[in-house]
């Protein structure tokens, strides 16, 4: 059975002939099922689980990162506080032009473009990462400027120049990573990418430093600046991060970025 | 410009940027390119490049090396050991096979694994 799990932002007037074409659309295709849409009285977490326990196989996610983020987030706790693997499959529909960089590393760009993914049902699994009680998708951002971080507690790294860290699953900007580099979401591993920028008095000839390393356990410290979750939830440190093997099945495009 | 400094791998599972200072030993399995600061032994079992700014403070352990910045600790390279010019050593070398460029600086003993070491060592885990 399908649950469409539709964000609170695309109740919104402005998103009204859209979601109507979507529907058309996913009925047309015979993928039609159960709409969800979350209000202040209908949290995220208890639908999701609400439904895992009705019987829902496969969960859509309509809307933007925070509502992948979110989904996600809600499925893997289903599962994690139930010990169980039942086996559910996510699959995206993104709404709106904003924060939709999930989508897009999935392979899948615009509404029309997901609907045929889903009825294509292209099945990937991939690694979870987790961040304390949070679990990401694709990846984390903290300012480099004055974080400590411990990798698989053997050795620390400190960074000596102003920058951004990331931490990768599913990489969102993979052109950037250095060229003799990988990054999988589906490797085991999660990726640490530095980028720093030593300033020069000459207008324009800054020098950009790129670190990489790939690690299981992680942790970070950073009294000022919090991280920021797939380019939605912002999470204050110390924060633990690692990686949970194999822990999603995702419906992808074709020309997703792995 | 950091993409022509990485041309000496395909494919390099950890690089060490000039802004960076690892501080604890260093366990890899792929390649290393290492442009910052490492305190701590750095061990590996592929290759490693240790770029003309990078510095090290400990012992280095790995299958190949090619070696342009600064070591305070001893190099223990399994195939072959490529010094730079820009290299300053200050330790003892153990490798199969080396080469130093004019101007690279060693202060250390530098052993040879003999061909015929090597010969019985591969017999004895067959």
């Amino acid at each position: 059975m399908y649950i469409y799990i539709y964000d609170e932002y695309v109740n919104h007037k402005k998103y009204e002939h859209l979601l109507g074409q979507i529907e058309t659309r996913i009925t047309d295709l015979g993928l039609n099922g159960k709409i969800v849409r979350l209000g202040i009285m209908k949290s995220i977490q208890d639908s999701v689980s609400t439904e895992i326990r009705n019987g829902a196989k496969t969960i859509i996610a309509v809307g933007n990162d925070k509502t992948i983020n979110q989904t996600v987030h809600s499925i893997i706790n289903f599962q994690k506080s139930h010990n169980t693997k039942t086996e559910i499959f996510f699959g995206i529909i993104p709404v709106g032009e904003k924060n939709n960089l999930i989508a897009k590393a999935l392979g899948i760009k615009e509404w029309k473009e997901a609907c045929e993914i889903l009825s294509g049902r292209r099945v990937e699994t991939i690694d979870i990462g987790q961040a304390n009680d949070n679990y990401f998708l694709a990846q984390a951002e903290i300012c480099g400027q004055g974080t400590m971080l411990k990798i698989n507690k053997h050795y620390s790294i400190e960074i000596t120049e102003p920058g951004k860290i990331h931490i990768i699953n599913l990489s969102l900007y993979p052109n950037n990573l250095p060229h003799n580099t990988k990054s999988s979401p589906q490797d085991g591993i999660l990726e640490l990418y530095i980028q720093t920028k030593k300033h020069s008095l000459i207008k324009f000839n800054s020098q950009i430093n790129q670190s990489f390393f790939s690690f299981q356990k992680l942790t970070i410290f950073n009294k000022h600046t919090s991280l920021l979750v797939d380019n939605s939830i912002n999470m204050p440190a110390p924060i633990n991060i690692n990686v949970l093997k194999k822990r999603l099945n995702i419906i992808v495009g074709k020309k997703r970025k792995f | 410009m950091f993409n022509k400094k990485n041309e000496n791998f395909e494919k390099a599972d950890t690089i060490i940027g000039q802004a960076i200072k690892v501080k604890g030993n260093f366990n890899g399995h792929g390649n290393v390119i290492v442009e910052g600061i490492i305190e701590g032994n750095l061990k590996t079992s592929g290759s490693v490049v240790i770029n003309d700014k990078a510095k090290i403070f400990a012992n280095v352990d790995a299958k190949s090396a090619k070696i342009g910045g600064e070591i305070n600790g001893n190099v223990k390279i399994t195939n072959h050991l490529q010094i730079m010019s820009s290299a300053k050593i200050v330790g003892d070398i153990e490798c199969s096979s080396i080469s130093i460029e004019q101007g690279a600086i060693i202060n250390g003993k530098c052993v040879m694994a003999s061909e015929q070491k090597h010969v019985t060592h591969n017999t004895e885990h067959n």
